[in-house]
């Protein structure tokens, strides 16, 4: 579980004292549960296998469109979960990066198509837009002592409101080409497929975005201070780490990758509306949760989140490769969650540190 | 010679590798006081929580009056008429005194709203009856540590009905409240109510026991009588007869490191019967332990908490200056930078991340010096996790299990042995050797005997008298928040007690 999570960044400490360490057995359980979303990524594999449709003796669901579908489906609230990995981390939560989305999808098209805005310019701006959206919330919540749970419900609110006064309540269609009011037509390759058309583009950015997440948050000072402050605030506090400001900017990642997040919608979907990105929140707190990040904070990996994503969009495609109904669908995801909190709860009772 | 009231009979106990009780006979008579004793990790907590239900043993038997019984929850024990006081305190801090005290037995009002007026009249009554003024209406996150233990013992007394477990009941109490609570605990058992009593001051037990039963890693290492000698019992607890307690004093002192003059400061939260302290002066040389004395309330924690900049309101008043200069130790970035470090009394909610693993912790106060441009040295980390194994017996020796399953004085040398890898030059100490052994306590002596021959100067509270007198090269007594009096280290307890009461010697 999550204490042996983090116990592997602390494992090169381990080999010193081991006289007696020799003698403490690993727990099976709590290795199923440090690997629970990766072996629950697997177990859906198989189980995609088993019950994909067959066209022609072709499993479907291993077929290399659908494979790129499933990831590319993903990629947005993949991106969103990594950031609220480290929210989650730290016990915090952030209810506003779906609205956060929309926001920046909007933004992203209006100041292409009626602002005129090169393509790196508007990037640059809808990023930083982000960024400040989280560092407004966090500075809300740790300068007045607000939960975050109400600030960022706030600007889960706030968000959408902007995001329908910039488009004025209609979709900002994009259109490509040279001149004004059109955006450059490299824009439309976050629709597409690198590598003879075969890996999307939403993918990659998701991959490289929690590649460079998992380094920070296992390599890095910073890193450390996530799970410090969500190990113990207060403990954190007294041993000198800046509280405040690890908070401010775990709101600030989450801030960015909603953004980012954002930008990709616009380029897949070629348009942004203040409703894109409706529930979001949601779904990347799943995949959270199914990582095996607890939501007590303090404990949690990234590889985890990316694996708890990939297994909800797995899910979500055998189900509609078989036309089983959304409702369903819900059903499922609601099974695994719980699922998955139950594991870790296990373990924690095992060890004594949780009734 | 009665039936026992309660025995367990081979119990055996593992979390995940670690083996806890390795077949352990226990029991208690009616009407009896009966001493705990045992090194840290010697698996003492682990039975007492088989006895309260918390844990269900993988084999053994429990019996009450003969009958086996299985607990499957703290509940059930509780319904048999077993109360525990547990070592970590299980009160619930965002809840007040009286809630505390009625939790899971409220007293209600016809229509089934909470009679609040009457669970604090009662729990007004019940906390003077061992004669401590602390205000129902209070919150338990605002109480020192000393007065949660006393809200928890009065918890626990009002439903003991067969069995009374104290797991280290008196490790932040002083002198006094002591004595009243081993009053209280005789009444008790006089009343046939049988009294396990686990504690570390060993010189308690010829006061209070009946009988004495030693545990050593996981198994009785012995049962003997209350007036065994001190060493006896030492040699029994850790297997080897021991040395001095306390190491030598100091030659001399160095140039003065802390100094206040007629220094005060405020509260965040203050509560009613709070002085905010005024007038305090005193000093800690290089070189030098100096002691804080004083009874519950007299503002031992708050001074220390302040000298580090937290809990206070507005800023410092009066002379405060570190190695000379004036400094204002408003904030605890403030306090670090003067190098200042302070161990906490509170270790488990405001020193240790409980879920996090032994080495993360440790290395928690020097994450800078560990982690050059920004990016964590697993190296370095290792080093200095190794450091602090070296100087503290810290056991299991695993740096990877989570701290929150250690043994509660094993859990104590992490938060001091924590702040130590920082190279203070100024360690403020809150009751440093709550709940460790008699073993383990001389070597954290030793140890900061020989950080402060390097320069070092500390600055220890303790509610024990004679690990104060024992370990310091001077003792300042404080009383409502002030300094009264000063003594060289070796004076005599009387002295010290008369006055941390304000009385005459
Ligand atoms: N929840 C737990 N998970 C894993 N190991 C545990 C747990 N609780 C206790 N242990 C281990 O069991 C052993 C006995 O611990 P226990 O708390 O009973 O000791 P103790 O005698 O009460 O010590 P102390 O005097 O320090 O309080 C120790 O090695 C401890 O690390
Ligand atoms: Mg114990």
């Amino acid at each position: 579980m999550s204490d042996q999570k983090i116990s592997v960044a602390a494992s090169p400490a381990a080999s010193s004292p081991a006289a007696t360490a020799a003698k403490h057995r690993v727990d099976p359980l709590a290795i199923i549960v440090r690997f629970q979303s990766l072996i629950g990524l697997v177990l859906v594999a198989i189980g995609g296998v088993i019950f994909s449709p067959r066209r022609h003796g072709e499993i479907l669901f291993l077929n290399p469109d659908n494979i790129a579908n499933i990831v590319r489906a993903v990629s947005e609230t993949g991106i969103i979960a990594i950031g609220m990995t480290f929210v989650i981390i730290t016990a915090g939560i952030d209810l506003s990066v779906g609205a956060v989305l929309g926001l920046s999808a909007v933004v992203t098209a209006t100041m292409m198509i009626s602002g005129g805005f090169g393509l790196i310019s508007t990037i640059i701006a809808v990023l930083a837009m982000g960024i400040v959206f989280g560092v407004v919330q966090g500075t809300i919540s740790t300068r007045f002592r607000l939960e975050p749970f109400i600030v960022t419900l706030a600007g889960l609110q706030a968000a959408r409101g902007l995001a329908l006064i910039v488009s004025g309540n209609q979709y900002i269609n994009i259109s490509y080409g040279d001149g004004p009011g059109l955006a450059p037509p490299v824009f439309a390759v976050l629709g597409e497929r690198l590598f003879d058309n075969t890996v999307p583009v939403a993918t990659i950015v998701f991959i490289i975005f929690a590649a460079l997440a998992t380094l920070v948050l296992n390599t890095t000072r910073f890193g450390r201070y996530v799970y410090a402050v969500g190990g113990n605030e207060r403990a954190a506090r007294i041993s000198g780490v800046p509280v405040s400001m690890v908070k401010i900017s775990v709101y600030a990642i989450t801030g960015f990758a909603s953004a980012l997040a954002g930008i990709v919608h616009a380029g897949q979907f070629n348009f942004g509306s203040a409703n894109d990105g409706l529930g979001y929140e949601l779904t990347a707190i799943a995949a959270v949760v199914i990582g095996g990040t607890s939501l007590f904070g303090g404990a949690g990996s990234m590889v985890g989140t990316v694996a708890g994503t990939i297994m909800l969009g797995a899910l979500a495609n055998i189900l509609q490769l078989n036309n089983i109904t959304p409702a369903t669908q819900l059903l499922a995801t609601a099974a695994i969650i719980v699922l998955a909190a139950v594991l870790q709860s296990l373990v924690r009772r095992r060890e004594g540190l949780g009734r | 010679m009665s039936a026992a009231l309660l025995s367990v009979t081979g119990a055996v106990k593992h979390f995940g590798g670690v083996q806890a009780l390795r077949g352990v006979d226990f029991d208690l008579k009616a009407g009896e006081i009966h001493a705990l004793l045992g090194e840290n990790g010697a698996g003492k907590s682990t039975l007492m929580n088989l006895l309260s239900g918390v844990y269900t043993p993988d084999e053994g038997e429990i019996r009450i009056d003969g009958e086996p019984v299985t607990f499957s929850n703290p509940r059930e024990a509780q319904a048999a008429g077993i109360a525990t006081i547990f070592q970590e305190l299980d009160l619930v801090p965002s809840l007040d005194v009286a809630a505390n005290l009625f939790l899971g037995r409220e007293l209600m009002r016809a229509g089934g709203m909470l009679d609040v007026p009457a669970m604090r009249r009662e729990a007004k009554r019940r906390l003077e009856a061992i004669e401590l003024a602390i205000d129902p209406a209070r919150l338990v996150a605002d109480l020192s540590i000393g007065q949660r233990q006393v809200v928890a013992i009065v918890k626990a007394l009002s439903y003991a009905s067969r069995v009374l477990i104290m797991d280290e009941p008196t490790a932040a109490l002083t002198v006094g409240e002591v004595e009243r609570l081993f009053d209280i605990m005789r009444k008790l058992a006089a009343s046939g109510v049988g009294i396990v009593y686990i504690s570390h001051r060993l010189e308690e037990v010829p006061d209070i026991a009946d009988r004495v039963t030693v545990m050593r890693d996981g198994r009785i290492a012995g049962i003997t009588e209350p007036h065994t000698p001190q060493a006896e019992l030492v040699r029994l607890l850790v297997g080897r007869p021991l040395d001095e307690l306390y190491p030598e004093r100091a030659k001399k002192a160095g140039k003065t490191l802390l100094s206040l003059k007629d220094a005060s400061f405020r509260l965040a939260r203050e509560s009613a019967g709070w002085q905010p302290p005024s007038g305090i002066s005193l000093e800690v040389k290089e070189g030098e332990i100096v002691g804080l004395a004083g009874i519950m309330g007299a503002g031992r924690t708050e001074l220390l908490s302040a000298l580090y900049g937290t809990g206070l309101a507005g800023r410092w008043q009066g002379e405060v200056a570190v190695d000379g200069r004036p400094v204002k130790l408003d904030s605890i970035s403030a306090a670090r930078k003067a190098g200042i470090a302070f161990v906490t009394d509170d270790r488990r909610g405001s020193g240790l991340m409980l879920r996090m693993a032994v080495g993360l912790n440790l290395v928690m106060s020097v994450i800078r010096r560990i982690s050059p441009a920004g990016l964590m040295s697993p190296r370095r980390q290792a080093e200095a996790v190794r450091q602090s194994f070296g100087q503290f017996d810290i056991r299991p020796k695993n740096p990877d299990i989570a701290v929150g399953a250690l043994s509660g004085g094993n859990q104590q040398k992490v938060v001091l042995a924590k702040e130590i890898l920082g190279n203070p030059r100024l360690l403020l100490l809150d009751e440093p050797t709550r709940g460790v052994d008699v073993g383990a306590k001389g070597e954290i002596y030793a140890r900061l005997r020989a950080l402060a021959a390097q320069g070092l100067g500390i600055l220890v509270a303790s509610s024990e008298m004679p690990e104060l007198i024992g370990l310091c090269d001077r003792i300042v007594v404080l009383r409502q928040g002030r300094n009264v009096a000063e003594f060289n280290g070796g004076v005599d307890e009387h002295t010290v007690l008369a006055a941390a009461n304000g009385r005459e010697a």
